[in-house]
């Protein structure tokens, strides 16, 4: 009896909730299409990018959680990265922790990272804050090149365990593993704290008059955001089985940076799909890998041109309009609003 | 007529600020800009300064949604609404803005050269110097003094000295008094009626309206972005509702 | 070792100058953060290498020639990509970015990813404490000097220099003044690029030229700006020999110098700030 109720709940969400707005069919035809693909098309190369996708998905995601929604613009999340993946190659190697326990523990310590840079970065602001933090990474840089005996210098660490045995099995602990961490990111942004994280953006001050620890829920974004990054970094180490000075980079920082703004900064879902865009567009430019950056380059600076506010958001605004009296979302072409009735003027 | 404003109207988003609003000002006169909070006052002038358009142009639509800005702006004969708004300050319609926005990490000095930008020759530059360090000597004492240290009242007097600089045929002073201490308020009114009988004519925007109703000629009342009566400043307080309504006395 | 370390840091402290100057410029002009600010000094260094060595101009020659493509490019860019997103400023970090990667790729298709060098300008050295300085050295440094008073004199004592200043500090107001700030803004970003390319072109002798060799100074000179604090002249100088002295006192002094010279450089920086937010000489003004 119960579950023919929530078997009509469900069926009920999904008329009235999600078949009316295409952002929602277009997502969860993507969860379902990245779920269903290693049936359909087993391809080993495939699957590589796929997971490869997967892991800068959710470090992007993890850089909106942070300069996106609470607006602390870091320059360096390359260093949650970085963190996440010699921790884990550390712990693998050193310690023998098998993948399952080393990337929960990277992760962990890319939070320490972040409480770690959040201190300093707590009293700075705006540009001086994005100019502090790309020092973190680079200053980590140099201490892995100056200890090779530990960190394996510029070549790295390698030799760590597979992450499974298999690509596909790969495949779908990275892919669920991303779909988590995004929802668990999206879900905070819209709740209570996602609420005070936009205020901190906003106007920290007004904030902090109202009584609410600023202090608190910045660290809370440094470590969250952390959190994920470090997961990602330990994930990408395991599948990469080599943790090198290259996840440390100025330009892995600026191409998660670059990922985010495509898809349209503080959305969360706008990165992910950026990512599944860009990342596999870049595979295919491999065929002429000299010219591969540069098309990468050429292509944001394209989007950027004619759709500044990110690709996915003009996207999204093109598909769904916003009702002006109630919010409430309908798709482009409905001429009254589904919940007020209140026609759409077209001035 | 030298300043001479028809049906001018501001649209932020959707929301109009300012509706059909007609004023004229005669060289010579000092006029008051009287009203309520959110009357409209500073965004008239802003408007006349070619602030908003400026506006316009760099926000593209994009931070604050959209503008649009109507009606016919002439000044000595020459329309300025379609003039940016730094054409504006050299035809000799120079504002001073509202909190009086000093470049604040910079000297007093340097401020008031920033106000002399537009004039080339040295001489009058040092002429012009010296008839606002004689209007307000304090500030002659405080010329290398960074302008963000300076008290309310200090900042407003440099304020009003960096217009002075560009030398204006018209003034527009947006709400000189404000977060000021009565004693200082009265000393910066008093200026203001000094810089008038110089030949500037002045444009004040203005809440405390028994300072203002003795300096001025003619005074428009504005609220809601309507302009709802005109007149000397006996008529409108002899004007019962008017008073009561709008001047709150 | 001494004289050693002064002659890095003299050097090295002279173009950091330049650089940063340049870009805290156009950020308090144009509020840019202009991430391809040392791309125009890689720029500038490829220029005269191609000037020199394709076209076989004479190195002064291609100096010059170099300066002022840079500024063009610079200026062209602005005009045509930078300024039509601005109002973003997410956007335009990462146009910055995408430029600065253009720039780059270009470089490695045209010349490759292999280090370049060109022939010093000054030939000849001299012994100075049992140190061998070279004749270009002296010139890289007498040229910087000159070139960083004479910023000080364009913004401090010319009519331009005070339109930047108070265009960096309020651009409604400074449209009050009779300032045409969007023009003010362009000129700052030409006078910002070409002092890049100056930079650039004055030092390629002392240093090898490869198409990445724009990223560890655009770290170090975003460090400088920051730890003097931003807009302020004289603490990017300051800050510019103090990241200088401590990268050649590490590269000189420890046994992994050179790996470490940039950590040790921004932990310095990152403490500094620990201490005073708003850099060295940054003015704390409450804004409004």
């Amino acid at each position: 009896m119960s579950i023919l109720v929530y078997l009509r709940r469900l069926f009920v969400t999904i008329k009235e909730e999600i078949i009316i707005l295409p952002t929602k069919v277009i997502t969860i035809l993507f969860i379902l299409f990245l779920l269903v693909l290693p049936v359909i098309l087993p391809d080993s190369y495939l699957m590589r990018v796929l997971i490869l996708a997967a892991i800068f998905a959710m470090l992007t995601a993890s850089w909106d959680f942070l300069s996106g929604f609470a607006g602390q613009l870091n320059f360096g999340h390359a260093l949650f990265f970085g963190v996440g993946a010699y921790s884990s190659a550390l712990f693998n190697l050193l310690l023998k922790i098998p993948p399952a326990g080393s990337i929960p523990l990277s992760g962990l310590v890319a939070v320490l990272a972040g409480l770690i840079i959040g201190f300093p970065c707590l009293r700075l602001k705006g540009i001086y804050l994005a100019l502090t933090t790309i020092a973190f990474p680079i200053i980590l840089t140099g201490v892995v090149n100056a200890l090779p005996g530990i960190t394996g210098g510029e070549l790295g660490l390698s030799g760590l365990d597979k992450l499974t045995g298999s690509r596909i099995g790969d495949y779908y602990i990275v892919t669920l593993l991303m779909l988590g961490s995004c929802t668990v990111m999206y879900k905070l942004t819209q709740s209570n704290v996602g609420i005070i994280f936009h205020a901190i953006r906003e106007d920290e001050v007004s904030l902090k008059v109202s009584g609410i620890n600023t202090t608190k829920y910045k660290l809370l974004a440094f470590c969250l955001s952390g959190l994920f990054a470090g997961i990602a970094g330990g994930v990408y180490a395991h599948f990469m089985r080599i943790a090198g000075p290259s996840t440390l980079s100025v330009s892995t920082s600026f191409t998660i940076i670059i990922y985010a703004v495509f898809g349209g900064v503080c959305t969360i879902y706008g990165s992910v799909a950026a990512v599944y865009i860009l990342f596999p567009l870049m595979e295919v430019f491999q065929l002429l890998p000299q010219f591969r950056t540069l098309f990468f380059a050429a292509i944001v600076l394209i989007i950027l041109l004619y759709m500044p506010s990110g690709f996915i958001q003009w996207i999204i605004d093109k598909i769904e309009k916003t009702c002006s009296r109630c919010g409430h979302k309908n798709h482009a072409l409905r001429k009254i609003c589904r919940f007020c009735e209140r026609p759409f003027k077209y001035y | 007529m030298q300043l001479e404003v028809i049906n001018l109207r501001v649209v932020f988003n959707k929301a109009m600020i300012l509706n059909d609003i007609n004023l004229s000002l005669n060289k010579g006169e000092l006029v008051g800009l009287v009203g309520p909070n959110g009357a409209g006052k500073s965004t008239a002038l802003k408007a006349i300064s070619g602030l908003i358009a400026w506006r316009k142009k760099v926000s593209k639509g994009i931070i604050g949604g959209d503008i649009t800005i109507d009606g016919l702006i002439v000044f000595n004969g020459e329309r300025i609404d379609e003039m940016p708004a730094h054409k504006i300050v050299s035809n000799g319609l120079v504002l001073c803005p509202e909190r009086r926005k000093p470049f604040r990490e910079m000297t007093v000095l340097d401020n008031l050269l920033a106000g002399a930008f537009l004039e080339r020759k040295k001489v009058k530059i040092k002429e012009n110097l010296d008839i606002v360090y004689q209007l307000f000597p304090k500030l002659k004492s405080r010329t290398r003094q960074i302008s963000g240290t300076l008290s309310g009242g200090e900042q407003q007097m440099l304020g009003i000295g960096r217009a002075l600089m560009s030398q204006p045929r018209l003034l527009c002073i947006d709400e000189p008094s404000i977060g000021l201490a009565p004693i200082v308020r009265a000393e910066v009114f008093e200026k203001i009626m000094e810089i008038n009988k110089r030949g500037i004519s002045i444009l004040l925007v203005e809440q405390e309206i028994s300072t203002v109703f003795k300096m001025t000629s003619r005074n428009y009342v504005i609220s809601s972005g309507q302009i709802i009566t005109e007149g000397t400043s006996e008529k409108l307080l002899n004007d019962n509702v008017i008073r009561k309504t709008y001047l709150g006395m | 070792m001494v004289v050693d370390i002064i002659i890095s840091t003299l050097i090295n402290g002279s173009i950091y100058s330049i650089l940063a100057i340049g870009f805290s410029l156009v950020f308090g002009v144009a509020r840019i953060i202009n991430i391809a600010h040392t791309a125009f000094y890689m720029l500038a260094a490829f220029c005269i290498y191609a000037g020199t060595n394709s076209f076989g101009l004479h190195p002064v020659l291609a100096m010059g020639a170099a300066i002022i493509f840079v500024t063009i490019l610079g200026l062209a860019s602005y005009k045509l990509i930078i300024e039509k997103i601005r109002v973003h400023p997410a956007a335009t970090i990462i146009a910055t970015i995408a430029l600065a990667m253009i720039f780059q790729e270009i470089m490695i298709l045209n010349f490759g990813a292999e280090f370049l060098s060109v022939p010093v300008l000054v030939e000849g050295f001299t012994v100075v404490f049992g140190v061998k300085i070279t004749y270009q050295q002296v010139f890289t440094f007498i040229f910087m000097v000159i070139l960083l008073i004479s910023v000080w004199f364009l913004l401090m004592k010319t009519k331009l220099g005070l339109a930047i200043r108070a265009t960096a500090q309020d651009r409604e107001t400074a449209n009050l003044m009779g300032m045409n700030e969007s023009m003010i803004a362009l000129v700052t970003i030409g006078i910002s690029v070409g002092f890049a390319g100056f930079a650039g072109a004055i030092v390629i002798p002392l240093t090898v030229i490869h198409p990445h060799m724009w990223l560890s100074p655009l770290i170090i000179m975003m460090a400088v700006v920051v730890l003097g604090g931003l807009g302020s002249i004289k603490g990017s100088i300051i800050g510019a020999f103090i990241m200088g002295l401590t990268e050649a006192i590490i590269v000189f002094l420890l046994p992994m110098g050179s790996f470490l010279k940039g950590s040790v450089a921004l932990t310095i920086l990152i403490i500094v700030l620990i201490i005073k937010p708003e850099g060295l000489f940054g003015v704390s003004i409450e804004g409004e």
